[in-house]
């Protein structure tokens, strides 16, 4: 895209400043509030004030430093952007999702959205028929679980900024070709909201909570800030969303979601006893599924119950076949009683009585993006040599 | 990318509401950036009256913004200061209205709108007006509309009822035909009229 290659030249051209003996100060200036982080615990309200105050000082200094005399608002305001997207890549672990309770709502949110996919349809959020365009959406929702691709504020900001701006060319044209009355946010905040629901982006509750507290203050207005209010906005309607908020009778969207419950949980207690193996199994096929179960806390040990679930087809004896054979009964006992419990006979039907399979593609839902987080663990050094050399 | 990404502008670099000083730029009382907020149920033609002032004004290939819910436009005032509406459609459905403050938070301007031809939407725009008070800025400029005036036949909110509450609720009050275009630019010209000027801007 056209507006990350500019912004990939003016961060190396930020970098390549930086390097120059006479931004001495600057980058003492820099390091010292880097190093400065790690002296308090997390704070995010704190953390937010004192980095903005951090940009605000650092552009006064930029303006009057001799490196950039004569230069324009633009060139400022790229040394910034660039500034920005230093700092925070460097306290990235360190402020984002830096609270056990914003990884909790993080989740919660996460699994609500997982049981809403199971049954929502754009008509229970009275979308009209002329905006249901699939191409569009998925086009929307890839831009959207792009975010975690991303650790500068403003590039987070921008895979929202551009999954709006999918959704806004799809209501124009749809108010063009179809003759229809462009409805502005009547249908945009629908629209999105359905989106969202079908992208469920990673960490959306941390990724909003990042950019609010980080992305330079003066840089939030505006068209950005007006889409990223209506993400805001999007997030607060799915946690808060009940039967009353669709055109849903109550007994039915109760039902979705107990069904849509016991299908999740289903999956769970067949998946968990991989938690114990997390290690090995990470290393033999990398950060596939399993990546999901590490994220559920609440995993019960199944312990050894389950021996087999790592194993593969050529390794099984004869021998083991009792073993498997009385498994399998315990499982789907459990299974079936669980189904009794919920007293939801519809979706007892849906449920293939293979419980392994059913659990692996609830895994594999899952965004791949999560485990991008993971790489922050790296040092900052390393990922910071890492885009210096991209660039 | 297709669509209309905001023109880049030199001014940017302000928060919400009237554009008081940040850093970056010259105070100025003579170019205003204001964010104007539209409220009012679904169907009653908000996005339709903005689309009319962004797209009658100047050359519609100018300095705009079109979004299908945001859009900015600049008007000139006789005095010569000029004023940029950064202009925040809201959802007007019932199920969205909860979200409604999330929107307004430090908007200038309020631009509640009913349909003349529909009295539970006058209802909903009083709604509005009270939650407004209670929960809005308290300098915030609120003008309430009564628009689809071209529809007199099927017209079941009386002028005088739109002028009475707006007069007993300290507000500007207009009807508009977002079809013809009448008094679209006087409803965005009066509000431009009534911000308050920030003389001498303090940060």
């Amino acid at each position: 895209m056209d507006s990350a290659s500019i912004q990939s030249v003016t961060f190396f051209d930020f970098l390549d400043r930086m390097r120059n003996p006479a931004s001495l100060d600057l980058v003492r200036s820099i390091k010292s509030f880097i190093v400065s982080f790690s002296f308090y615990t997390a704070n995010p309200e704190n953390d937010g004030k004192k980095v903005q105050d951090f940009f605000f000082t650092m552009e006064a200094a930029i303006r009057d430093h001799p490196l950039w005399d004569g230069a324009s608002i633009e060139e400022i305001d790229s040394a910034m952007e660039g500034l920005e997207k230093y700092v925070m890549t460097k306290l990235f672990t360190r402020t984002f999702a830096p609270l056990p309770e914003d990884v909790k709502i993080d989740q919660e949110i996460s699994e609500k959205i997982c049981l809403l996919q199971t049954f929502l349809r754009p008509e229970h959020l009275d979308i009209p028929a002329v905006l249901q365009n699939e191409a569009s959406w998925l086009l929307a929702e890839k831009e959207l679980q792009k975010i975690n691709a991303f650790k500068a504020p403003r590039e987070k900001l921008l895979c929202i900024m551009n999954c709006c701006r999918v959704i806004n060319n799809l209501l124009l044209n749809a108010s063009m070709s179809e003759n229809v009355v462009l409805a502005g946010a009547d249908d945009f905040l629908p629209v999105l909201i359905y989106v969202v629901i079908k992208a469920n982006p990673p960490q959306l509750h941390s990724n909003l909570k990042f950019i609010q507290l980080y992305r330079r203050q003066t840089k939030l207005v505006s068209e950005a800030a007006y889409y990223f209010t209506n993400l805001v906005s999007a997030k607060s309607f799915i946690v808060d969303l009940n039967a009353k908020s669709l055109s849903i009778e109550e007994i039915k969207f109760e039902e979705n979601m107990q069904a849509a419950r016991l299908a999740n949980k289903v999956a769970r207690v067949e998946v968990s006893p991989t938690t114990h193996n997390i290690k090995a199994s990470r290393a033999e096929r990398g950060p596939g599924p399993s990546g999901r179960i590490h994220d559920n806390e609440t995993n019960t040990s199944g312990g050894s119950s389950y021996p087999y679930m790592e194993a593969e087809a050529g390794e099984l004896t004869v021998g083991d076949v009792e073993r498997l054979l009385s498994l399998y009964k315990d499982v789907v006992t459990k299974y079936t009683g669980l189904c009794r419990a919920v007293r939801h006979v519809p979706v007892t039907k849906k449920v293939p009585p293979a419980p392994h399979l059913e659990g692996t593609d609830v895994m594999l839902i899952q965004p791949a993006e999560t485990s991008t987080s993971m790489d922050s663990q790296k040092s900052f050094a390393e990922s910071f040599a890492r885009e210096s050399k991209n660039n | 990318m297709g669509c209309a990404a905001s023109v880049p502008d030199k001014s940017s670099g302000r928060s919400g509401g009237l554009n008081n000083l940040e850093n970056g730029g010259p105070p100025d009382a003579k170019n205003l950036r204001v964010k104007l907020v539209l409220l009012g149920d679904s169907g009653v033609g908000k996005s339709c009256i903005v689309l009319r002032f962004v797209r009658g004004q100047f050359d519609p290939t100018s300095k705009v913004t079109v979004g299908a819910s945001f859009l900015s436009q600049t008007i000139a005032l006789q005095d010569s200061t000029t004023v940029k509406f950064e202009i925040w459609d809201t959802a007007g459905q019932e199920r969205y209205a909860a979200l409604a403050p999330l929107y307004y938070r430090g908007a200038a301007v309020a631009v509640i709108v009913y349909d003349i031809t529909s009295p539970e939407s006058f209802t909903k725009a009083q709604y509005w007006v009270k939650e407004l008070q209670k929960h809005g800025s308290p300098d915030i400029v609120m003008a309430l509309v009564g628009n689809k005036a071209d529809l007199q036949d099927s017209r079941e909110v009386p002028a005088q009822d739109g002028i009475d509450y707006a007069e007993k609720n300290g507000m500007f009050f207009i009807e508009t035909s977002a079809k013809t275009a009448d008094n679209i630019n006087q409803l965005f010209q009066e509000i431009a009229k009534r911000l308050p000027r920030p003389s001498v801007p303090d940060s």
